[in-house]
This record gives C-alpha cells, sequence and structure tokens, in this order.
C-alpha cells in the first residue's frame, strides 16, 4: 500500500487528491494522512499546488454539485483521519457517478455521509439558535461557539433571512467572523474583540423575549431531559432566554 | 397594561395549541423584503416542557364570549382580560424576528364580539405584516368558526398554514362540552379550506403566477382524554381528515386540567403516554401505510401503551415475518419494527450495489434490537423466533430496548414535518 503525505491545510489535501487520482493506478488501495513531525513518519509528502487543487475543486463541483457540498461539509468538520475516504469517495464518485451516494454499506461512502449528515446538522440547528442583539449603531451582531467551522454556510442562509439589516456573526472559538452590509458578504479573522455597546431597545425586546419563554411552557409537562436532548446545554451560552 | 403583561397572559394562553411547525411552505421575496421560509422548517428554540419553538405563538385577545368546560379563557373563569393592538403585535414579530428568536408568527385568538369581528382584526395583522413589514416569514393561523368565507379567502392570501381546531374527537363530547360550539360550524370551514387549498395547487399547475392560498395546508388539533372515546374511533376520525379533507396534520393534545367543572374526568396527570402512542399511530396512518382498521378494531379499541403501535401489530401478523431486507419492496420493509422511513429508502437504493449484511444494516440506521426479530438477510435469519410471538414482545419489553416515549415523539415532530 502506498502512503501519501500533504501539509494538512485544505489546499493540500485536495492538490495531493488531485496528484493521487492522475498518478496511481489503484487509488482506492492508498492511504493519505497530514505529515506528522516524527521521524518515522513515513510516506511520500505532496507538495501542495493551489492551482491543481482549485481546478479538482472545480471540476468535481460543476460535475457533481450535490457530492461537492457533501465533501465541503466534510471539511468543515475539520476532523482529521478522514483524507483517505474522502479521497476514495472522490475517486468512487469520477468512476461511478452520483449515484454511488446511495451505497451507504460501503465504508468510504458511509464516513462521508455521515459526517457531511453531521455537520449539517450543526448548521441547520444554529440557523434556529443563533442569536441576534440590536448594536447601538443599528446594526446587529451574533456570536457562536460551534463544534465544526460552519459560518460559511450559515451566512449565507442569512444573507436571505436578514439582508435588510447590517450584521455580523462571531465564531468566538475561531475567532472568525462575518459581515453583510446588505449588499455584500465578507469573511475575516478577529484579532481582540470588545463588547460593543448595546441599542437602548435591546434589553426591553430580550425581556418580553424571556417572558414569552417562560409562559409558552405548560408546567404540568415540564421535561427538563427533552428540552436538553434537543437543545445541548453546549448551545446555551449566547442564548437570550437561558441567560 | 403594557407589551410585556398582555405577551405574558397572550402566549401563557396559546400554549395549548399543540402545532409549532413551520413547515411546507417556501417563500422568498427580493430587495428590501424581510425574511424567508424554508420547506423543512426550523426550531429556534425549546421550551421548558421540551416542545420546540418555532413561531412567536399567541393569542390576538383572550377575552371570550364562549364558555368551554376544558379552555382556560371560557367567559366565566375570572382571568384578567386583555388585547394586543394590530401595531402592537406587528411590531413585536418583527423585532423578534430580526433577532433570529423566531420563524414567524402563530396567530389564535378567543371569539370576541364576533366571529367575524375576530377574524377581521386577525386578518389586518397579517395583511400589514405581508404588506407594510414586507414580512416573507412562516405564519400560521387559526380561522375561527362561523367566520365569514371572504375573510378565510383573505387569511389564506397571506397566511402559509390555516388551521381550525376540532377540539374534540365528536359531536357529542363538543355538545356536553363546548356547548356554544357545533360540530358543522367546525366541519364547514375545514371542508371549503380543503376544497380552496386543492383548487389553487390545481389553478397554480396551469398559471404560475396565481397567488398562493394557504401553501403549506391545513391542520387541526383535539384533545385526547377530556371525553370517552377510544383511540379506534380517534384515529377513524384522523382518518377521514386525512383522506377527505386533505389534511396535512392532525394534533393530538393530551388533556391538561385547568378548570374545575363536573363535566370533566379527575385526572392525575395529563395522559401523556396515551397522547404518544397517538402520535406514532398517526405517523404510521401518514407515512407507513397503514389503515386504522390494521391497527386497531372495535374489539381491541386502545393502543398498548407498553409497545408501539408497529410493534404491536407485527407481533399479531406472525404470517407476513420474516421479511428479506435484500428482497421484500418498500412497503413491505416500511412494515418491519425497527425500518423507518429513511433506512427503508436507504435500503433499496444500496442494495443495488451489494447484499445487505447485518452489519450493513446497522451502519444504516436501522434499529437492530428491534429489527432482527422480524427480518432475514438473503435468506438469513438473525434470530430464530419468528413463530414464537409472545417471546418476541418479552424480549421487547425488556427494559432499554424501547425509548423513552416522550423523546421520541418530539424527535418525530421535528423531524418530519
Amino acid at each position: 500500500m502506498n502512503r501519501y503525505r500533504y501539509d494538512g491545510t485544505v489546499e493540500g489535501l485536495f492538490s495531493a487528491i488531485d496528484h493521487i487520482l492522475r498518478h496511481e493506478t489503484d487509488p482506492q488501495s492508498v492511504e493519505l494522512k497530514p505529515q506528522q513531525q516524527t521521524l518515522f513518519d513515513e510516506g511520500v509528502y505532496i507538495v501542495t499546488n493551489a492551482e491543481r487543487a482549485d481546478i479538482l475543486v472545480r471540476r468535481f463541483s460543476t460535475a457533481y454539485p450535490e457530492n461537492a457540498s457533501q465533501v465541503m461539509y466534510c471539511v468543515l468538520s475539520e476532523k482529521e483521519g478522514l483524507e483517505t475516504s474522502l479521497l476514495r469517495y472522490i475517486h468512487m464518485v469520477s468512476l461511478y457517478g452520483s449515484r454511488i451516494e446511495a451505497y451507504l454499506t460501503h465504508p468510504a461512502v458511509h464516513d462521508v455521509h455521515f459526517l457531511a449528515r453531521k455537520v449539517a446538522r450543526e448548521a441547520h440547528r444554529l440557523k434556529g439558535l443563533l442569536r441576534f442583539a440590536m448594536l447601538e449603531d443599528g446594526s446587529y451582531l451574533a456570536r457562536m461557539e460551534p463544534d465544526f467551522n460552519i459560518i460559511q454556510p450559515l451566512s449565507r442562509f442569512f444573507t436571505q433571512r436578514l439582508r435588510t439589516q447590517e450584521w455580523f456573526i462571531y465564531d468566538v472559538k475561531r475567532s472568525l467572523v462575518s459581515h453583510w452590509d446588505g449588499k455584500k458578504l465578507d469573511f475575516g479573522t478577529l484579532e481582540s474583540f470588545h463588547s460593543p455597546e448595546l441599542a437602548d431597545e435591546e434589553p426591553e425586546v430580550q425581556r418580553l423575549w424571556r417572558a414569552f419563554f417562560r409562559h409558552i411552557a405548560i408546567p404540568e409537562r415540564k421535561n427538563a431531559a427533552l428540552q436538553r436532548s434537543f437543545m445541548p446545554i453546549k448551545y446555551w451560552k449566547y442564548l437570550v432566554e437561558k441567560e | 397594561m403594557d407589551t410585556l403583561e398582555k405577551l405574558k397572559i397572550l402566549s401563557g394562553s396559546a400554549r395549548y395549541d399543540a402545532s409549532c411547525a413551520s413547515s411546507g411552505s417556501s417563500r422568498s421575496g427580493g430587495e428590501g423584503t424581510l425574511g424567508n421560509a424554508s420547506t423543512g422548517g426550523i426550531c429556534h428554540s425549546w421550551s421548558d416542557d421540551g416542545r420546540c419553538i418555532s413561531l412567536l405563538k399567541v393569542l390576538l385577545s383572550n377575552d371570550c364570549r364562549y364558555d368551554c368546560a376544558y379552555c382556560v379563557n371560557r367567559k366565566s373563569n375570572p382571568v384578567a382580560r386583555t388585547s394586543f393592538t394590530v401595531k402592537e403585535l406587528v411590531a413585536l414579530t418583527v423585532k423578534f424576528y430580526r433577532r433570529n428568536y423566531i420563524e414567524g408568527l402563530f396567530l389564535s385568538s378567543a371569539v370576541m364580539q364576533s366571529p367575524d369581528y375576530t377574524m377581521d382584526r386577525m386578518v389586518s395583522i397579517v395583511r400589514k405584516l405581508r404588506e407594510e413589514e414586507r414580512f416573507f416569514g412562516y405564519i400560521h393561523m387559526k380561522v375561527i368558526p362561523g367566520c365569514s368565507e371572504e375573510l378565510v379567502r383573505e387569511a389564506g392570501l397571506y397566511a402559509d398554514r390555516l388551521s381550525v381546531n376540532i377540539e374534540l374527537p365528536s359531536g357529542d363530547s363538543l355538545k356536553l362540552l363546548a356547548p356554544q360550539k357545533r360540530k358543522e360550524q367546525i366541519l364547514q370551514p375545514m371542508a371549503f379550506l380543503g376544497d380552496t387549498i386543492s383548487a389553487n395547487r390545481f389553478e397554480r399547475k396551469k398559471n404560475r403566477k396565481a397567488p398562493r392560498f394557504s401553501p403549506a395546508g391545513q391542520s387541526t388539533q383535539m384533545i385526547i382524554g377530556a371525553s370517552p372515546e377510544s383511540d379506534y374511533r380517534i384515529l377513524s376520525l384522523s382518518q377521514g381528515l386525512y383522506k377527505k379533507m386533505n389534511l396535512k396534520r392532525v394534533y393530538y393534545s393530551a388533556y391538561v386540567p385547568v378548570n374545575r367543572d363536573t363535566r370533566l374526568p379527575v385526572l392525575a396527570r395529563p395522559p401523556l403516554r396515551r397522547e404518544h402512542r397517538l402520535y406514532q399511530a398517526d405517523w404510521l396512518l401518514r407515512n407507513y401505510g397503514f389503515n386504522a382498521d390494521e391497527i386497531l378494531s372495535e374489539e381491541h379499541p386502545f393502543l398498548d401503551e407498553h409497545l408501539d403501535p408497529k410493534a404491536a401489530w407485527a407481533l399479531h401478523h406472525p404470517e407476513f415475518f420474516p421479511v428479506d431486507v435484500n428482497r421484500a419492496d418498500y412497503a413491505a420493509l416500511l412494515r418491519v419494527p425497527g425500518i423507518g422511513v429513511t433506512s427503508a429508502k436507504r435500503i433499496v437504493s444500496a442494495r443495488k450495489f451489494a447484499a445487505i449484511t447485518p452489519e450493513g444494516l446497522k451502519k444504516i440506521g436501522v434499529v437492530m434490537k428491534r429489527a432482527k426479530y422480524f427480518i432475514t438477510c438473503s435468506g438469513r435469519p438473525i434470530e430464530c423466533l419468528f413463530d414464537r410471538p409472545a417471546l418476541i414482545r418479552q424480549k421487547l419489553l425488556v427494559a432499554g430496548t424501547l425509548p423513552a416515549p416522550q423523546s421520541l415523539k418530539q424527535r418525530q415532530i421535528s423531524l418530519f414535518q
């Protein structure tokens, strides 16, 4: 079995996959991993080639848009150890077409499918659980600490939903921020963060929401375990109703 | 009274409405519009009773002229009465929506002076939201039985979903517990909605620019356990509503005693388990190709509290099993306990590539601890107990094999509606 290594970046991953697909006779039988800083890590190191990575991603997304979005969700998971499965998955899709997605009993398809689902589920969850607060200048700010790096798909969703207001989404864990000014979406990183002043009406609106949250529950049906299973405590930190 | 006090009262009295779905409609505007609705629906929070919060669920008013025995807002109850102004509720909805607290508005109301008066006020709220605020979020609206068809027609142009509460499972119970409401008065707007919705679907097939009428369909709700009807009767009623009136959903709401009244039963706790089993059986009607007469009968009119209705059906029909996962068609797979809609679909597509093994079934997401008694994989059984349903029943009942009833029901609601 051939062992390949890459630099651990997303570009590196895709250029390695591109290299293997073009040069390996049997891509299903190789192993792909990030380069380890140890003496005994044996494997062929593939130098990152941004251009090749870009070509692969573009071709694959055009030909198999649905499979490409599965791959992208896996990349956003930032999980290590999935490279080999991704390589095999992309290879199988390019051989047999997008219908291979249904071959869920195959280990590579299974890994990609279920990890993508997990990431997509968190993105979907935060579409509901994200809370914006109005700032002094009339723009809105939402903070979050998701398990996966989902700020991009999430922000795109809100450009449609809250298109008439200026907003920021801030991933506290990764120091990433997205900004929508009503026309354009930008992404950036944040060096330091100072909590901005809230708009005058904000505390009152939050009080209203907390009152609604309290009164909409039926006391005779109280069920804290069920509530937690849908809304894990890790998300409570930024929920107005759970402050 | 300020908005905060009103909100406390009018959400507190709206909480007995079970529906919080925000699905079934896709809506999006262009430049300058606020919000959109996505087909799958989105939950924004979960309240302390574990129910999903997706919509701002409030009454326009709790000032009711009716005196229904089971209702917290009945005329004879000494509670504070109040109503939102149109402007107030529109502003509140927009403020909550801009902060992503909600997916939209669920608007119901007590019957004020008259059904027409009430419905007219409700329509002016959603009209203002859609036309002045250019709001494209989700709107679920109750139809007040007895109001004019003109108002229902207008409501349907603004709302994503309309619903009329059937309240109780029979006309007799309605007469006893809600003497001012009549069965015909409730069924008439439901039939009207059913007809108008399907006529509108047809029209929009011909002309895509035709205005939409209640695109997410209609639903209804009934109270379980306040009156003596059997599960069989209830399920048959639901089946009729799905088939004849084209309903999207029937909601069951376990009776929570809020009033003292000699006409009502005395319960220690709301019948939550019964409600849960009814939801499971309802699922079998809508998504699994079951018939109410297969699940229950005059001789066995109540669902088994200890076993989910699909497992109960399977144990009564040993002749149907084993089902071979590599050969059986989709409809037969759906009848296996432990195989749901998703896993049945996955099995059908995955087995085109390679025969499925027990290991593969687990990977696909089949609940093997239930399915293993009912299936074979390419002729090979996993457990050889097909002719011993009593033993299977015992094994299924062993602690831990069945999920906690509450959680299963709620999970299904949030995922599929």
